[in-house]
């Protein structure tokens, strides 16, 4: 079991007069197997809460605990090393390297990681997701719902504890969000994972087990 | 370098077209280079046979050997394990018609100099009248045992050998001994050439020691030829930067989000750098590799007139100097690369 904890956390951008408070005391709790939205208007802080979750930023106040160990207070290249292991990012677009074919988008992890093309567990992902037909394409001959799908299944390829998918549906049609968190779901419970959504789309709200709100900074948790 | 190689295959045309820059710029240098090399070797190979280190003239001479003429007296108070030298500029004639203009320059058969020379055939003889020339006169058709007829004169100098990398100030040597030029200059000397440098104590006045180094500077033109050789190379070499830094830092403004992604996704932002250096070290590799062959090539078919040396040095530091380049173009880039903050892609 993996989780992922906010412990009060506060984020502020800039000083004085120009002060901003991005995220106001917010306290959060995942845990494997869950998909888990974050609902909220533009401009509300869910990208903010996305990066900080993710080591991208740190928090002005408070913890973010991985597996009950704090990440905030990593170095930089630490923290870089934690996204390749335990953290996958899905992202609204620009997440396939542009010049790599799908296979070589994995392939490319496996350098990075200094692993042996696990051939096996790519197919098995890629049949999953329905992508083996695509194998050898580059990323601008895919449709959006292909790409994201790449995506997740990239990000899936590490095996990391938990995803992060800031608006992965904002580039698609109705039938093919909801496609793509019916995924994202399925894959959270089956494969044990913690899945985090953010999005300003409400309709997605039914798909999730637990979904949160931020609204001008300060996060709630709705009921379902 | 998965990332690295996979990209420039897959833009194939941009990283061609900056190899191309890389190379035409690069065998552009390799001539320039050659030419400044060659026409300095015009200059100054004969001198360089000699190997000697220092030299004495007259005080009012301004370092000019035919500007300089030595009394007896001064010459006679010189240590006299010096070569004396006597030297006359002139055109000379064959007699089926062919013509050169050379520098005579008379020495003792004793002297180290003479000893020192290199003969590529013939043999090294300077008495009666013979001389021993530069290999330029056979490559022009002059023969062993032809008479060289020296203009506004009745002397006749026999062939008798022919010498390698014997030019001065860009005109073939003719050795003579110091009784064969007497004739043309009343066998005055103009400088002693020394193989070590002398204490200041044994110059006597109205004299100056040049070193060989300074000596050949002020060879008539030839500062004046090398600075404006060095000043184009120089140019050639901020060119390159600039060029290649412009083309990499388009490259990669257009790949930011890219990078940004990347780094979220946790790739060592190192990994990146290194991945650029490495881009742009293959390309300039390449670039100069074909700028070196065809730079060779470009040697061997140019007429022997053009005075084109490109010898493993000259590669070697154009080379070199190119891949200096190449990476210190990849450093504004670096710094792109170094600063994009994921979050800000992210963030939109
Ligand atoms: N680097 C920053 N400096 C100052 N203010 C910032 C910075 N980043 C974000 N903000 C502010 O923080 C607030 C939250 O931004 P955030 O990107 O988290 O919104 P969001 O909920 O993701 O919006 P959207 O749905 O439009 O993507 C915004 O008002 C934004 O202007
Ligand atoms: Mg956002």
């Amino acid at each position: 079991m993996s989780n992922l904890i906010f412990d009060s956390v506060t984020k502020i951008f800039g000083e004085g007069s120009s002060k901003y408070v991005a995220l106001e005391n917010i306290n959060f709790e995942a845990e494997s197997g869950q998909l888990i939205l974050v609902v909220g208007p533009s401009g509300s802080g869910k990208t903010t809460f996305l990066t900080i979750a993710g080591g991208l930023q740190t928090p002005t106040n408070g913890d973010v605990k991985i597996n009950d160990s704090t990440i905030n207070s990593l170095s930089k290249k630490k923290q870089t090393k934690l996204r390749l292991e335990k953290i996958g990012f899905v992202l609204q677009s620009y997440n396939l390297v542009p010049f790599l074919t799908v296979e070589e988008q994995f392939k490319f992890v496996d350098k990075l990681k200094n692993q042996n093309l696990t051939e096996q567990k790519m197919h098995e992902l890629l049949s999953d997701l329905g992508l083996l037909e695509l194998l050898k394409k580059y990323p601008n001959q895919l449709s959006g719902g292909q790409k994201q799908r790449v995506a997740i299944a990239r990000a899936l390829y590490t095996d990391p504890d938990y995803i992060l998918a800031d608006e992965p549906t904002a580039a698609l049609d109705t039938d093919r969000s909801m496609k793509v968190i019916e995924l994202l779901r399925d894959l959270a419970h089956k494969r044990n994972k913690i899945i985090i959504v953010v999005t300003h789309d409400l309709r997605l709200k039914d798909m999730a087990d637990k979904v949160y709100q931020i609204i001008d900074g300060k996060m709630t948790i709705l009921e379902k | 370098m998965f990332l690295a190689i996979k990209e420039m295959l897959h833009e194939k045309l941009r990283y061609s077209l900056i190899v191309v820059l890389i190379f035409l710029v690069s065998y552009l240098l390799i001539i320039l280079t050659g030419l400044a090399t060659g026409l300095a070797n015009l200059n100054k190979a004969a001198i360089n046979e000699w190997d000697a280190s220092s030299i004495v003239l007259n005080s009012d001479s301004e370092g000019r050997l035919q500007q300089s003429f030595l009394s007896q007296d001064e010459v006679a108070s010189l240590p006299n394990n010096g070569t004396r030298i006597s030297q006359y500029s002139t055109l000379v004639k064959s007699e089926n018609g062919l013509k050169e203009n050379a520098q005579l320059v008379a020495l003792d058969s004793k002297s180290f100099i003479f000893k020192k020379l290199k003969i590529t055939s013939g043999s090294k003889n300077i008495r009666n009248n013979a001389g021993v020339v530069s290999d330029k006169f056979k490559s022009d058709g002059f023969k062993i045992g032809d008479y060289l007829l020296v203009a506004n004169s009745s002397l006749r100098i026999k062939i008798t050998g022919f010498t390698p990398r014997a030019t001065l100030s860009a005109l073939p040597v003719v050795y003579i001994s110091p009784d064969t030029i007497q004739s043309l200059n009343k066998g005055v000397t103009n400088a002693v050439v020394f193989k070590n440098t002398l204490n200041n104590s044994k110059i006597p006045k109205g004299t100056n020691q040049l070193s060989i180094g300074s000596f050949i500077n002020k060879l008539p033109g030839y500062s004046a030829q090398q600075l404006t050789f060095n000043f184009m190379i120089g140019f050639l070499y901020i060119i390159i930067l600039i060029v290649i830094s412009i083309f990499l830092y388009i490259l990669t403004v257009q790949k930011l989000p890219n990078l940004g992604v990347l780094k979220a996704q946790g790739v060592s932002t190192q990994y990146l750098v290194l991945s650029t250096l490495f881009q742009s070290f293959i390309m300039s590799v390449i670039g100069v590799i074909i700028a070196i062959i065809l730079g060779e090539i470009t040697a061997i078919t140019l007429p022997s007139e053009v005075p084109i040396v490109i010898d493993k040095s000259n590669i070697i530091v154009t080379g070199i100097g190119i891949i200096i380049m190449s990476l210190l173009g990849a450093l504004i880039p670096i710094r792109q690369i170094a600063k994009v903050d994921p979050y800000k892609i992210i963030g939109g």
